[in-house]
């Protein structure tokens, strides 16, 4: 046995495979399945492009207006403007077509004002019955889940029935390897899968050129090319896989029940279950319990609304006694928006601690159905695809940042403002003196959603990359040593 | 032969197991619905508790202006969950229970969403409908893919053609057989899922379990179909394994890339532009036009007036407020309208196919549908606005903070009586099964006739 362990032929290969590809596609079935499944592929691509491209018109359109409402508001005290606020848009990333992914799920626009974190609303998923959750079709999906099915199927019996058949033991009598044939019967396999996978990759190319917003974002097309290989190394492990089965399995029908099994189980209940699994151990706060939490926080570290407060009133004697001053009212500079300035501060940076921890906490129950990928090899595709077309939880979590990191730039900008040019005398806002130029307004920079570097992307997804890497590996290694106890007949 | 057959049946490790399969992935689902209605049932009771303990805070903080106070004040709304839910969450889990609002502009308020994880709603819950619609069916299919074949296979189908006269009785006793177990199990888990979430036994849980049974029915009539065609084993397989995908993941994500490419939903990004506008430009405008349009909403209100030559009112206030809601009033009617298209659209185009309709009946059952949501939505209104005809006199008059029971303002509970049209419920599931029944007859029949 050692000494037939050497370089695997080249053209033994070739010609396993093209065996496997020409008596697979001389059947009209499999023609059938193919183009079935181009034309699912195709009307998911075209209709998930079609959403892609409304929603970012829509967003567009409404980012605009919010913009344009805002350089109009007329001269008035800038903490009205503070409250009058900005409304942001989550933009979806122009690969967003390909796979859905958490997109439907995560909302859409967030009011952003002073003093408060509004909920991020509208998510898809809100705005729709619940036919949503028996999954959405897009491309990602009808790759990760159903072509699968399709391999098992066209590969469950291509080692067993030959074995069945008895033409087995001539092909091996004839001095082909068991690696020869197996990784031979994987390629063809392999090779089948490919007539489903390479049209829809040109047309998501061919889509991805024709969208407006990826000339603005040109790491789309590398994250393409990331996509496509993440793809075709999960193609070939369910290849080699389904392969593997049909010969270890004692007969046909067995491989191709252990397959479907293994699908269900690993495609349906897996995810399921250790979803569930995740949020029991790692429990996370409903909002109720949130905002109690942050409001308890804020209410011990001071209220900056009522003067004898310690925290407030330790602020104002520092203020008179650095200005030598005996009031409020002959400081060189507005003292509520001063005031507010801290207080804003203070607010702010309570609940990004509070909500850095829901993240983390998000990310540990996230972790418990990422690490299933190292079993799993469905979750680390779906995981990676997902990341890699901007439609995972990062994603999502990061424009919540930039979100956060507007407002409060905003409400600061406009304590500044307050600071500076608002006299400490005047009693409301709607005092002459308390009002400045609408000049101001436009001086604030735009909202821009940026998205996250294709780095910051890798970095997240490691353990899908490392899975992935890890089953090609240990499948190679399987063909190349597991296959001793393997029986001709 | 019964008996025989039977026997033959219990003795089939395969098929005990898939039973036992069932029955185990209906448990997990069970106790991942339990978990679900306390988790509810939590939050319920911890904002019961947080709501009387700000109320109290606040009373204590705001003492003087009642206008003041109402500011901050909120009052929860419970959309009431029963125990059905347990069963099939549904969109539960998407949309909030619980709603908390102040007396403030309703329309920055009503669409706030709760603190999931998107991870989790993406993936989906493993509740009970998800093992009936996608489980059960897989099992049924396992058992009844090679009911001819099988015979055929292993060669003793010629066996029963001659020594039977009507072959056809026993292939029907033989599923009849399969479909009593798996009944049996679903009817288990159901008994099991009434103590264990404590369901009461009304109406909704009748219908439920009426679909459920249905259901199942419809996928057994479908494998009756299948071997009506008389196709070796791993053909049947195919079929029914095809039709399972096709039912289960393609057509309701099809339909669902319809609704959402058929009706955006921009209204649901304008209907805050305009809300937001409606309010906050007010504070630059004369306070007349603003109290003028609140004494026309208000009628009742007109005796109480804007201090004249005073820069702040609660009046004028609250009018800014109540303008935030006026004037998105139309966009969120036509938000509202769009939503309802999306679901008409939806579940009549579900209603062809059982996957979906059965579904959809069950979260309609359970209440965990977009229906109810809305519903929850109008009420929610409907509170609102009784709160702020109940406190705006009072602010308007500047009542004393003291003079108000504050005691009394709990945690509010909305509570919807599922309308069951059974007729629109069962018929769909009846129709199917009986046409593909008929169809297999007709099938088997021209065989019977031809040999």
């Amino acid at each position: 046995m050692r000494f037939t362990m050497k370089l695997m032929r080249i053209n033994i290969l070739k010609l396993i495979s093209k065996q496997v590809w020409g008596s697979k596609i001389k059947n009209s079935s499999t023609l059938w399945l193919i183009g079935i499944f181009n034309i699912l592929l195709l009307f998911s691509l075209i209709s998930g492009f079609r959403n892609l491209s409304q929603q970012q018109e829509t967003v567009e359109h409404y980012s605009h207006e919010v913009r344009e409402r805002w350089e109009n508001r007329p001269d008035k005290h800038p903490h009205r403007m503070a409250h009058y606020g900005y409304v942001a848009f989550r933009n979806r990333f122009p690969l967003s077509f390909f796979d859905f992914g958490m997109d439907s799920y995560v909302g859409n626009a967030v009011f952003l004002e002073a003093h408060k974190q509004n909920t991020v609303n509208f998510s898809e998923a809100s705005l729709s019955n619940g036919l949503l959750r028996f999954g959405e079709i897009s491309a990602g999906m009808i790759l990760q889940l159903l072509l699968p099915l399709l391999i098992f199927f066209w590969g469950f019996d291509l080692v067993a029935r030959e074995r069945e058949h008895g033409t087995l033991r001539i092909l091996l009598t004839q001095g082909v390897s068991w690696q020869e044939l197996i990784l031979g019967k994987s390629l063809g396999l392999f090779a089948l899968a490919l007539s489903i996978f390479v049209p829809s990759v040109i047309i998501g190319f061919i889509l991805l050129i024709f969208n407006e917003f990826t000339s603005e974002n040109p790491q789309s097309y590398l994250r393409l090319v990331f996509l496509i290989i993440s793809y075709l190394a999960y193609f070939f492990i369910l290849s080699v896989l389904a392969i593997l089965v049909s010969a270890k399995a004692k007969s046909s029908k067995s491989a191709l029940t252990s397959l479907i099994g293994f699908w269900l189980f690993f495609t349906l209940m897996l995810p399921k279950v250790s979803q569930v699994v995740g949020q029991n151990l790692f429990p996370s706060p409903s909002k109720i319990e949130f905002d109690t939490t942050v409001e308890q926080e804020l209410i011990k570290q001071g209220d900056s609304h009522n003067p004898n407060d310690p925290h407030y009133k330790a602020l104002k004697d520092s203020l008179l006694t650095a200005y030598k001053v005996d009031s409020t009212h002959k400081l060189p500079f507005n003292y509520s928006g001063y005031v507010m300035r801290e207080g804003e501060k203070l607010s702010a940076e309570t609940y990004k601690k509070h909500q850095a921890e829901l993240v983390e906490t998000y990310q540990k129950q996230q972790n418990v159905v990422r690490f299933t990928a190292f079993l799993n090899p469905y979750m680390a595709i779906k995981n990676l695809s997902m990341a890699l077309s901007g439609t995972d939880y990062s994603a999502y979590n990061d424009f919540q940042n930039q979100a956060e990191d507007f407002r409060y730039h905003l409400a600061q900008t406009m304590n500044e403002l307050q600071i500076k040019y608002i006299g400490n005398k005047v009693k409301t806002s709607a005092d002459k003196k308390a009002i400045i130029s609408s000049k101001n307004w436009k001086n604030l920079p735009d909202f821009h959603h940026k998205f996250l570097n294709l780095e910051m992307v890798l970095k997240n997804e490691i353990i899908s990359i490392i899975s992935l890497i890890l089953w090609t590996l240990g499948l190679i290694f399987l063909v190349k040593y597991s296959i001793k106890n393997l029986k001709a007949f | 032969m019964e008996a025989l057959l039977l026997k033959n049946f219990l003795r089939s490790k395969g098929l005990m197991t898939g039973l036992l399969i069932l029955f185990v992935a209906g448990l997990i689902s069970l106790n991942i619905g339990k978990h679900f209605l306390d988790k509810n049932k939590e939050i319920i009771e911890k904002t019961a508790h947080y709501q009387q303990e700000s109320i109290a805070k606040n009373v204590e903080f705001h003492p003087k202006e009642i206008g003041l106070l109402l500011y901050y004040v909120r009052f929860g709304l419970v959309n009431d969950m029963p125990n059905l839910v347990g069963l099939a969450i549904g969109q539960r889990d998407i949309n909030p229970s619980l709603q908390s609002v102040t007396i403030r502009n309703l329309e920055e308020q009503k669409y706030a969403t709760d603190l999931m994880n998107p991870m989790y709603q993406m993936l989906g819950n493993m509740d009970f409908s998800f093992v009936l619609i996608y489980f059960f069916p897989l099992i049924i299919i396992a058992f009844c893919f090679n009911l001819i074949s099988e015979e055929k296979e292993e060669g003793t189908w010629s066996l029963v053609l001659s020594q039977s006269r009507n072959p056809l009785k026993m292939l029907r006793i033989k599923i009849l057989i399969r479909f009593v177990s798996v009944l049996l199990v679903l009817v288990l888990l159901l008994m099991i899922a009434k103590f264990y979430l404590a369901i009461p036994f009304n109406a909704a849980f009748l219908a439920f379990i009426l679909t459920a049974i249905l259901y199942v029915g419809f996928w057994f009539a479908l494998a009756w179909l299948v071997a009506s065609f008389h196709k070796n084993s791993s053909q049947n397989a195919l079929i029914l394994l095809l039709s399972w995908v096709t039912l289960t993941i393609v057509v309701p994500a099809g339909i669902n890339a319809l609704t959402v490419n058929l009706y955006p939903v921009p209204e649901a990004f304008s209907t805050v532009l305009e809300s937001r506008d409606g309010y906050h430009n007010k504070w630059d405008e004369p306070k007349e036009p603003t109290v003028a349009k609140f004494h026309q909403h208000y009628p009742q209100f007109s005796q109480f007036k804007h201090p004249e030559g005073k820069d702040y009112s609660w009046l004028w206030y609250y009018a800014m407020q109540q303008m935030g809601d006026d004037e998105a009033a139309k966009e969120a009617l036509a938000f509202k309208e769009k939503l309802k298209k999306r679901n008409a659209f939806s579940s009549t185009a579900g209603m062809f196919f059982p996957s979906i309709h059965t579904q959809l009946s069950l979260n309609a059952l359970s209440l965990s549908d977009m229906d109810n949501y809305m519903n929850f939505i109008e009420k929610l209104e409907n509170f609102h606005e009784q709160k702020r005809l109940y406190f705006y006199p009072k602010i308007f008059t500047e009542a004393a903070v003291s003079d108000e029971n504050w005691k009394k303002f709990g945690l509010e509970f909305y509570q919807e009586q599922p309308s069951i049209n059974w007729v629109k419920m069962l018929l769909p599931l009846l129709i199917i099964s009986i046409l593909c029944m008929f169809c297999a007859k007709l099938k088997f029949g021209k065989d019977l006739m031809a040999r």
